[in-house]
């Protein structure tokens, strides 16, 4: 890879309420995040200083966490548990389903865009049929409880590029890999560093499975979250990457980096595969672009806050994203 | 919301003097109260009366988040992403977390307006171990100590105030003061049995009982002959000592059956709740099961979705559990900690140290079940009415389980009231 990219800062907007999430219909100047006021809003980016307009119609009741665009509709997931689809010429809401019984962390969409998966801490993925609003299926290969007793929580999902496969990943780090036509586990690979469960300080947990990504040809996938925690209080952990030839287990590489900590709450591969982009924070945020041939951590930008959410072009040039108080536009080119 | 203080009649508390010489009697006569119809005595059936209430805290060691447990704000931008239940009790939700709990609101009543300014760990402990600001040159007891002396019997074969704190993160002891070593806890941090109270293994049971024995018929001659105050203490002192060696077996939950076992469930916490109920069943005046470590700067949604299940699922247990053995009306339980949490959300999504606003509950022995007292703004950052400090909560506790919060302690000669000058209880919450 070209270990010279730089990631560098292009806007700041500041926002008075935490975002989630972020979703653009493919390469648009239109953005839409999801909110800690429990809304969904539209960006132009195309302003020179955009207004955010909140979509109208029925409204999530809590943390809107998951977005995802198919087709005309967006549809967003809540810690409310329901799923709205918005109609994205009207920017309305038309549709609200029940969708599960906990917390939704995370909701994508196939990528021929039929489909709607969305994964939650009653630790079911669910799939959705985009144009009917109906469950296809559910599937789980993920305890309701940790090892020491406590609710787990499921908090990543991926499609590969392809749509042949499915990846899911919870707070004890256990990744299942799942065929996305029959829904059948077809693999699972572990990353229990991931999961600090402190016996004798604090007597609690935290970490995860944050993010997940797949290859362009599907052959690996990356898992973001954070390595080992002194101090369960914080955030403070080195982010941790690892990465895996998933359908014979092999574990690539195991990358933390101790310089700008937290977790890692999206990954982006570059379509070549020879690098991949790695997002997420403490109490700042940070950008990592990981060298996929080396298993080194080769450039690295600092957010002021917590990045929760990530859009990028085809390319992996130009990218936005979301988090504590801020929605941020970066570009990444050779330096 | 205004508070009445305690009146202050003569005709209500019994007078200290009157007190301690009731407990002395309590004391001398309790082998055989039938003989001497002591329950007809007012003074002193008030004075049994009292010694059987006992108090158990639940202490969040850290700071829990009052929004995400007894004063939730849902849909403000300090609110979190949590909903709120409607509890038993018309009118009153409490955090989606605490699904249990809400089933049995009609038992507990919640402070929700502690303003007690301290912000620190250490200073917040202190603050609410003692009920009042430290004072150079004194050394303030602990709740437990003051509940020990006052509901504990002198010749109890029990503990008077076990301490089980696991963690080590901010652990404290708890002293018992000026009060005296007496009353300092039985302290658990590593395992639930208690060391240092076994019989040697080089003496075996007969052995031991022949010596106790031996001992009896030598200082029941002796007695016969001395008459003193001192070797009657002597005798009661050894008493006690075998009665705590035998107390022994009031840890070991394996002589519980597994269904109840499981009623607590297997986190640490479950089975120290049920320590906690086999101790006050046996007449432990005080028992303190801390739960650390709420600390949440961050990542302070997903700790209180661990530690809230934890903490809803054991007490509701315990308040069960006390309430079928008719053991409830007679045992306060405190869920407290050091301090609450912001309402500001901080950027690693965690809550920080707040003093300002906050919550406790209060369930059980005189307690009106269902009461809610204080309340705060709608963002949560300030008490808008019914503010109290840690001395008017000491003072509701004491009040409670029937102790006069005016009382005094002489060390020297300087009176010491049991809570800080000043403090009243909070009348609403009480039976």
């Amino acid at each position: 890879m070209n270990s010279s990219l730089k990631i560098a800062r292009a806007d700041k907007w500041n926002q008075s309420d935490i975002l989630f999430c972020v979703a653009r219909p493919n390469d648009s100047d239109r953005l839409f995040v999801g909110s800690s006021d429990f809304g969904v809003y539209e960006f132009d980016l195309s302003a020179e200083k955009p207004e955010r307009v909140r979509l109208e119609g029925e409204q999530h009741q809590s943390y809107v966490t998951g977005l995802a665009v198919a087709g005309p509709m967006l549809i967003s997931g809540s810690y409310d548990g329901q799923l709205i689809w918005w109609d994205l010429a009207e920017q309305r809401s038309t549709r609200v389903v029940p969708a599960h019984d906990r917390w939704i962390r995370r909701v994508i969409a196939s990528p021929d865009q039929t489909r709607i998966i969305s994964v939650a801490d009653d630790m079911l993925c669910k799939v959705w049929d985009v144009a009917t609003g109906e469950l296809l299926t559910q599937f789980s290969d993920h305890g309701e409880k940790t090892p020491h007793h406590y609710p787990s929580m499921l908090y990543a999902v991926a499609a590969s590029p392809d749509g042949r496969f499915l990846a899911t990943g919870d707070r004890v780090g256990h990744v299942a890999i799942w065929n996305a036509d029959s829904y059948e586990k077809v693999g699972e690979v572990e990353t229990p560093v991931m999961y600090t469960w402190d016996p004798r300080q604090r007597r609690h947990s935290i970490g995860g499975i944050r993010s997940l990504a797949f290859s362009a040809d599907g052959t690996q996938l990356a898992v973001g979250g954070m390595g080992k925690v002194g101090n369960i209080d914080h955030l403070g952990g080195p982010s941790r990457l690892e990465v895996f030839e998933w359908s014979s287990g092999t574990r690539r590489f195991e990358i933390e980096d101790d310089k700008k900590k937290g977790l890692i709450e999206q990954i982006v591969w570059h379509p070549s595969g020879d690098w991949l982009l790695g997002a997420g924070g403490d109490h700042k945020g940070f950008l990592n672009i990981y060298d996929m041939h080396s298993g080194e951590l080769v450039t690295q930008e600092s957010s002021d806050g917590h990045v929760h959410g990530l859009v990028a072009d085809a390319a992996l040039e130009n990218l936005v994203t979301a988090g504590h108080n801020r929605l941020e536009r970066w570009t990444i080119a050779a330096g | 919301m205004k508070r009445k203080a305690w009146c202050g009649s003569a005709d209500h508390p019994v007078s200290r003097r009157g007190f301690l010489g009731a407990a002395a009697a309590g004391t001398a006569f309790a082998a055989d109260m039938t003989v001497l119809d002591a329950l007809k005595q007012p003074a002193l059936a008030e004075e049994l009366k009292r010694q059987q209430k006992r108090v158990i805290l639940l202490w969040l060691a850290g700071g829990a988040s009052q929004l995400e447990t007894w004063d939730p704000k849902p849909g403000v931008e300090t609110g979190g992403p949590f909903r709120t239940i409607q509890t038993t009790v018309p009118g009153l939700h409490i955090s989606e977390l605490l699904p249990q709990q809400s089933e049995r609101m009609q038992q507990t009543a919640v402070i929700r307006s502690l303003n007690t300014k301290i912000a620190d760990h250490g200073g917040g402990y202190r603050l609410m171990e003692t009920g009042r600001l430290p004072e150079p040159g004194v050394a303030f007891p602990h709740l437990g100590a003051i509940l020990a002396r006052e509901l504990g019997r002198i010749d109890s074969h029990v503990p008077d105030h076990v301490s089980m704190y696991t963690s080590t993160e901010g652990r404290r002891k708890g002293t018992a003061g000026f009060l005296g070593a007496r009353y300092n806890p039985m302290f658990l941090t590593e395992n639930m049995m208690p060391e240092n109270i076994r019989r040697l293994e080089a003496i075996s049971e007969a052995d031991h009982q022949d010596r106790a024995a031996l001992r009896d018929f030598f200082a029941e001659r002796f007695s016969r002959t001395v008459d003193s105050a001192a070797v009657a203490s002597h005798g009661t002192a050894y008493e006690r000592v075998r009665g705590l060696m035998a107390s022994d077996r009031l840890f070991d939950i394996s002589e519980e059956p597994q269904a109840m076992r499981d009623k607590y469930g297997p986190t640490q916490f479950g089975e120290q709740c049920l320590i906690a109920r086999r101790l006050v069943e046996a007449g432990v005046p005080f028992v303190k099961v801390a739960r650390a470590w709420w600390d949440s700067h961050g990542q302070n949604f997903e700790t209180h979705r661990e530690l809230c299940a934890d903490l809803d699922h054991c007490m509701s247990a315990l308040m069960d559990d006390l309430a079928d053995r008719g053991l409830l009306e007679n045992t306060l339980v405190i869920t407290l900690g050091e301090f609450g949490r912001t309402p500001r959300i901080n950027g690693s999504l965690g809550r920080d140290h707040f003093a300002r606003a906050w919550s406790c509950t209060l369930t059980g022995c005189g307690i009106k079940g269902g009461a809610v007292y204080g309340k705060t703004d709608d963002k949560g950052e300030t008490v808008v009415d019914g503010e109290i400090g840690a001395a008017d909560l000491f003072a509701t506790i004491f009040a409670a389980v029937g102790i006069d919060y005016e009382k005094e302690y002489m060390l020297g000669s300087r009176p010491i009231p049991i809570a800080d000058f000043g403090a009243t209880p909070v009348e609403e919450v009480l039976a």
